[in-house]
Order: structure tokens, then C-alpha cells, then sequence
């Protein structure tokens, strides 16, 4: 009797030692401070601390009653890690957002609103961050991909830069006869040819009276690509029966379309910033400058890109209040110089906030001026996620296994799956 | 001196329950419930956006599965790719394991050298093979074939790219099927082989007559293991093609990744789970039927 009852003590103990291990902690919402009495806000981020050293650093002076504790969450797991912990209510104080995230996560009720500081920001960083008429989250630097060209394979063979997507074309074939590849392309990844065609079809189409609205009817179900997108991707593929984009660039990553670009084997790649150190690292002799994607009528030329990070405050947050704090700090001209250091290339979206380019994006300064940025999915809403489909999509079509409405049907059925969510 | 009490039958049973309990707890706490959970969600409307207030649906997630093209493709190419790497390594592991079972001088290190890729991650064995595998210059195969004077073979087409994938796991998992048949092939008496060699038997009637039935269970764990594995494949494909070109790696726990997590579409990956879990189970009963049967035959 007596070992019985030992054992159900053991067995008892066991349970209620687990269900301990998996209860709360504490109940009440009290803030966390460090032992010198600092506020302890956490940020979460899928970049690494080396593209926020320098602002860590200036918020640590800037705003000294607080302490970020810096969490790196790997992209592909980014959003899954940051839902749990916040349907969980255990989430970040300050969380790093996508548009798309943002909008999922502001609908949730997950995000406090930050309008005061948004009115700091322009129109075109803020908008992608809104949600029922308050802004959610405040963009970071802006981030873009545009042709990274090797000059002294243009120089070297008198071809000038072109201005039009045809004079692109005819570029790309001056490079074939003359043996030498013209565009370096890591097609195993699903992103190259998705921003390099829905570039083409921000210049002739998105950008224009008659295609402004289209990211706002798709996102209401308004419209569709198929049926909308045909004749601008119809032109672009061009791309692929010049055999500019060839099939056997899906068995090329890219880091090894990077490696051709770099050694001075093709004289094109498409890439932004976060790709400069290492091309110049492989080869420091490269003379490389940045141009950008053109349409069928010559222009200023269009980058492909936007906000890079939206950093927004969890609104279940026991430290809302220097979470806030951290975000004011950042939304000044030093905050974002700061934030700038780490991602150069990029720019501000605040208000009297600009920085110098650095030398290998002179070709783009027009097209930076011009605000001529742009990443059509952005303005999806919550089907944002539907541009990997679109990428996956257009490696069938470039393989032959199905034509172009097919393509753009694939990605509507995705993003109507999205949005019904 | 005290004597001891004469336990009672059934009696001891109740101490095992006390040593039992704590594993069987965290296998409950683990592994049971939350599969209970996947079912019970998978009739659910639950998705990333409607984490609370959770709806009956019906079969309507399992109907969705059926009808979605991409699940389609993931279960066809994992059931592929299961099926061709269990079959090759199980074909190549036994000769490879019956030579090198002989008095050989470089046995020790031929074992060790075929062994040698299992010890690997998948995940760095796919990067390296991607490198190896690459259509641009760098590829070490094309390089080599563009020096002979060929053309560039691309080992990531839609129709290729599946392949590739099973030929790295082939080369990475035959030395882990030959050492099974290694221990199997040493447990079996050389008596066996000598009345073999009294009846006259020649190498190859030896092999089919004597190694072969006797290697029933090596056969039947390198089979049932290689087939759940393959299913399962997750990570030489995330390493090696990430699903594509287009669709054309897809395999279930890439896409129950993609829809079920990522995209946030909980209830449907849950309902695609719990078909996954039905076909998983169907094959390990077939295939230990058939077994079954071979060892039975053998007797």
C-alpha cells in the first residue's frame, strides 16, 4: 500500500512538474527592466546584427533608460517564429515587418498604431504599412534591384547603356556575338525572373495612368493577371526567346551566377546592395556600376523594390511605452543615418533625410531621383506571399511546360486562396 | 534474516508502469497529442488569421487536398523518390556488402570509404552536389564534360531535377544499407556455406540459395526504413532545389512546410498530414506483409 501510494506521488509529481514547465509564468503584465533598473525591450529582425550595428549603437546613447536585446530570426522561418509568439502574446517589443506581415498582423489587432511618427515618413513608405487608416509600422531604408553591368566589358567593346528594354535586347545580343555572356542568372532560385519581368511591367504598365490602380483592384478581387499582364509579359519574354535567359540556367544557383558576374564571365547580373561587398570582395578590380530595368519607351528607368523593414511596436507589449521611445529616436534624420551606415544604397523615406550614393549606383541616381522604386507585390495586402507562386510559376513557363495565361492563372488562384483566408 | 514475500502474479507489472510512466508521459505530451490535435484541426477552419475561433468544416481541408495540383505533385514525386531509393540502395548495398565481406586488404578501408557520405548532413551533401551538379562553369561535371568537348547537361530540369536528387541520396545512403547487410551477412554460420561446398553449390547458387533468404531481416529494415525516410525527405531537396524548377521537387513535407506554415494555412496542411500519415501507414503494412511472407517462405 504504501509503495502504491509512493508511486502515485512519483506519478503525481511528474504531471505537475510538467504542467508547471508548460504554464505561464507570470500572469501580470509588469515591464521587464535590467538589474541597473533599464527598460528591456526585445526586437526581432530577419537580417543580421551587422546591418544594425551602427543603429544599436546610436540608440544605446540616444535613449540610455533602454536595452535592446537584439533577436536574429532566419528569413525562411521569420513569419512562423513571430505569429506563434504573437498569437502566444509573448511576442517582440519591437518587431521587424514586411508589408504583407504588417497588414496580417494589424488586422490581428497585434500592432499598436504609430501615426504621430508616421507622419514623419512620405506617403510612399507609410502606405504599404496601413491598415484601416492608421499606419502600423514605420519604414526602415528602402531597399532595390536594379542591373549590376561590368564597365569595362561595355567600355572595353564600345556598347553604350541602354535606354529602352529593346535597346536591353539588342545590348544582350552584341554580347553573344561577341562571345560573352550577357546576364549571369541564378534561375534555380524562383527571384530573378520575377523582379526582372514585373520591372518590365512596371515601366510600361504599372507606372502608367492605366495601370496605377491595379494593385489596389487586385487585392479587392477586382481583377486578375490573366487577362491584364498578357501582352506586357508576352514582350518581356522576348527575354527568353533571345535566349538571354536559357534553360539551363535552373541548374545555376546565385551564388554561382554571382561568381560569373564577379570573375568577369557574363556582364550583367541582377542584384541590389546586400550583394555589392561580396561581387567587389571577389574581385576588387571589377569596375561595376548599376543600371536600371527599362520599358518599351525610353525613361528615367525603374528599380524594383521599397521599405526594406517596417519596424512596428506589439501592442500587447509590456514595455510599449520605451518600445516607443526606440521607435522616436529612429525617426529622426541621426536615427536613420545610423540605420543607413549598415544598408547603404538604399534610402530614407523620412522627411529631410538623404544621403550620398556610394560610386557603383551612379548610373541609378536618376532613377532613385525620379522615385522610380517600386515592388508591384507590396500593394497585394495579404496575398503579398503570392509573388514566390509568380516566381515558381514563370521557371514552368520558361522551361516550356505551359504558356503565358497559364502562368499568370497559376498566381491567381493563389492569391484569391490568400485573400479568402 | 527476513524472507522475501512472494510476489503475486501480475504484481511486478506495477513497478514496470512507475519506470514506464515518464517516457510514455513525454511520448503522450509529444507525439501523441499533438497528432490528436493535427486531426482534430484538420477539421477545423484554423489559419494564421483565425487562430481563436475555430469552426467545424467537415472533410472540406480533405477535399481541398485532392483537388490542389501542388499536393498532388508532392505526394507523386515523394512516393517517387522513396520508392527508387529504397529499391537502389537496397540492390546496390548487397553486392557492395557480400564483396566486401571477402578477405579483401583494403577491406577496412573500402568499408570506411563507403560509408563515409552517410556520416554527412543531407543538407551539406545537397550543397556540395548542387556545386558539383551546377550547368555554369563551376560545375565540376560540366566543366569536365565541356573539356571533352560535350555540351552542357542540366541536372535541374523538371524532368531531371527529381533524379539528380534520388542519385546524391542513392550515392549517400548505399554505404549505410551496406553495413546493415554486413552485420546480417556476419551472423550467418559458415557451417551453412560448408555444407553448401559438400553439396557441390557454386558461388552463385551459394549467394541465391544461402545469403540471400537469410538476409530477410537486413532486407526488411533497410526497406521499411528507406521507404518512411524517402517519404519524409525534407532536407537534400531544400538544400539541393528548393522544390523547383517550378514544381518539379515539390514533395509533401516541402509543400506542408509552404502551406501548412508558411502560408499559414494550418487546417489544410493538418488535413494534408493526416493523408500523408494514412499512405505512410498503408505502405509500411504492405510492404511488412510482404515481408512477412519472405520470412515465412524462408522457414
Amino acid at each position: 500500500m504504501k509503495k502504491k501510494l509512493v508511486s502515485v506521488l512519483l506519478c503525481a509529481s511528474i504531471v505537475a512538474g510538467m504542467a508547471a514547465g508548460c504554464g505561464n509564468g507570470s500572469s501580470e503584465a509588469e515591464p521587464e527592466t535590467t538589474d541597473d533598473g533599464k527598460a528591456k525591450i526585445r526586437m526581432t529582425y530577419w537580417n543580421s546584427e551587422d546591418t544594425v550595428k551602427t543603429l544599436l549603437e546610436y540608440l544605446k546613447e540616444e535613449v540610455p533608460d533602454v536595452e535592446i536585446e537584439f533577436q536574429f530570426i532566419d528569413n525562411s522561418n521569420y513569419d512562423t517564429v513571430v505569429d506563434t509568439q504573437l498569437s502566444a502574446e509573448e511576442g517582440p517589443d519591437i518587431i521587424c515587418e514586411s508589408p504583407g506581415s504588417a497588414l496580417k498582423h494589424a488586422r490581428l489587432g497585434y500592432l499598436a498604431e504609430v501615426n504621430d511618427l508616421g507622419a514623419k515618413y512620405s506617403d510612399a513608405g507609410t502606405s504599404v504599412y496601413s491598415y484601416d487608416g492608421n499606419v502600423y509600422a514605420l519604414p526602415g531604408i528602402s531597399w532595390f534591384e536594379g542591373i549590376y553591368y561590368n564597365k569595362q566589358l561595355f567600355a572595353d567593346n564600345n556598347i553604350e547603356l541602354p535606354t529602352t528594354f529593346d535597346e536591353y535586347i539588342a545590348v544582350c545580343k552584341q554580347f553573344q556575338d561577341l562571345g560573352i555572356k550577357p546576364l549571369a542568372a541564378g534561375l534555380k532560385s524562383w527571384e530573378p525572373m520575377l523582379k526582372n519581368s514585373m520591372a518590365f511591367v512596371t515601366a510600361d504598365y504599372l507606372s502608367t495612368d492605366a495601370g496605377k490602380s491595379f494593385g489596389e483592384d487586385y487585392r479587392n478581387g477586382k481583377t486578375t493577371l490573366d487577362g491584364t499582364w498578357n501582352e506586357y509579359i508576352e514582350k518581356w519574354s522576348s527575354m527568353i526567346s533571345e535566349g538571354i535567359y536559357t534553360t539551363d540556367m535552373t541548374g545555376i544557383d546565385h551564388d554561382q551566377a554571382l561568381e560569373e558576374f564577379a570573375t568577369g564571365k557574363a556582364a550583367m547580373f541582377c542584384s541590389g546592395p546586400w550583394d555589392l561587398d561580396t561581387i567587389t570582395s571577389k574581385n576588387p578590380d571589377l569596375q561595376i556600376d548599376m543600371m536600371p530595368f527599362n520599358g518599351t519607351k525610353a525613361s528615367d528607368g525603374w528599380l524594383i523594390g521599397g521599405p526594406g523593414c517596417g519596424f512596428a511596436v506589439n501592442e500587447s507589449s509590456k514595455n510599449k511605452e520605451a518600445a516607443m521611445k526606440v521607435l522616436e529616436a529612429i525617426s529622426t534624420v541621426e536615427g536613420q543615418e545610423a540605420f543607413w551606415q549598415d544598408n547603404q544604397g538604399g534610402s530614407s523615406y523620412l522627411d529631410g533625410a538623404e544621403f550620398d550614393l556610394p560610386e557603383a549606383y551612379t548610373s541609378v541616381t536618376k532613377t532613385l531621383a525620379a522615385g522610380n522604386v517600386y515592388c508591384p507585390w507590396n500593394e497585394w495586402g495579404e496575398a503579398a506571399g503570392a509573388h514566390e507562386t509568380y516566381g515558381v510559376e514563370m521557371q514552368s513557363y520558361l522551361l516550356g511546360e505551359q504558356d503565358i495565361s497559364q502562368t499568370l492563372k497559376d498566381v491567381d488562384t493563389e492569391v484569391k486562396e490568400l485573400l479568402e483566408k | 534474516m527476513t524472507r522475501k514475500r512472494k510476489l503475486r502474479p501480475g504484481e511486478l507489472g506495477n513497478y514496470f508502469i512507475i519506470f514506464i510512466l515518464p517516457a510514455l508521459i513525454i511520448y503522450l505530451v509529444f507525439s501523441i497529442a499533438p497528432f490528436l490535435y493535427t486531426i482534430f484541426y484538420s477539421f477545423t477552419d484554423y489559419t494564421d488569421m483565425n487562430p481563436v475561433n475555430l469552426h467545424f468544416v467537415g472533410m472540406k481541408n480533405y477535399i481541398k487536398v485532392f483537388q490542389t495540383p501542388l499536393m498532388l505533385t508532392a505526394i507523386k514525386n515523394s512516393v517517387i523518390y522513396a520508392i527508387l531509393l529504397t529499391g537502389f540502395q537496397t540492390m546496390f548495398g548487397l553486392p557492395l556488402a557480400v564483396i566486401l565481406n571477402k578477405k579483401l586488404k583494403t577491406r577496412n578501408l573500402l568499408r570506411a570509404s563507403f560509408f563515409f557520405p552517410a556520416v554527412f548532413s543531407s543538407l551539406i551533401i545537397g550543397y556540395l552536389w548542387s556545386f558539383i551538379m551546377s550547368s555554369s562553369d563551376f560545375g565540376l561535371i560540366n566543366n569536365l564534360l565541356h573539356q571533352l568537348g560535350f555540351g552542357t547537361v542540366n541536372f535541374f530540369t523538371s524532368k531531371n531535377a527529381l533524379y539528380s536528387v534520388i542519385l546524391t541520396q542513392v550515392w549517400q545512403w548505399t554505404g549505410w544499407a551496406m553495413v546493415i547487410y554486413l552485420a546480417n551477412l556476419q551472423s550467418i554460420s559458415p557451417d551453412l556455406y560448408e555444407a553448401a561446398d559438400i553439396d557441390g553449390a557454386t558461388g552463385i547458387q551459394k549467394f541465391f540459395r544461402v545469403t540471400l533468404p537469410l538476409m530477410c531481416p537486413s532486407v526488411k529494415i533497410i526497406v521499411v526504413t528507406g521507404l518512411i525516410g524517402g517519404m519524409k525527405v525534407f532536407d537534400i531537396i531544400y538544400s539541393m532545389t528548393s522544390g523547383g524548377p517550378g514544381d518539379a521537387t515539390q514533395t509533401v513535407m516541402m509543400v506542408m512546410m509552404k502551406k501548412g506554415i508558411s502560408d499559414g494555412f494550418y487546417s489544410t496542411g493538418s488535413a494534408f498530414g493526416v493523408c500523408f500519415f494514412i499512405i505512410v501507414l498503408l505502405i509500411s503494412a504492405v510492404v511488412t506483409k510482404l515481408m512477412g511472407k519472405w520470412s515465412e517462405a524462408i522457414q
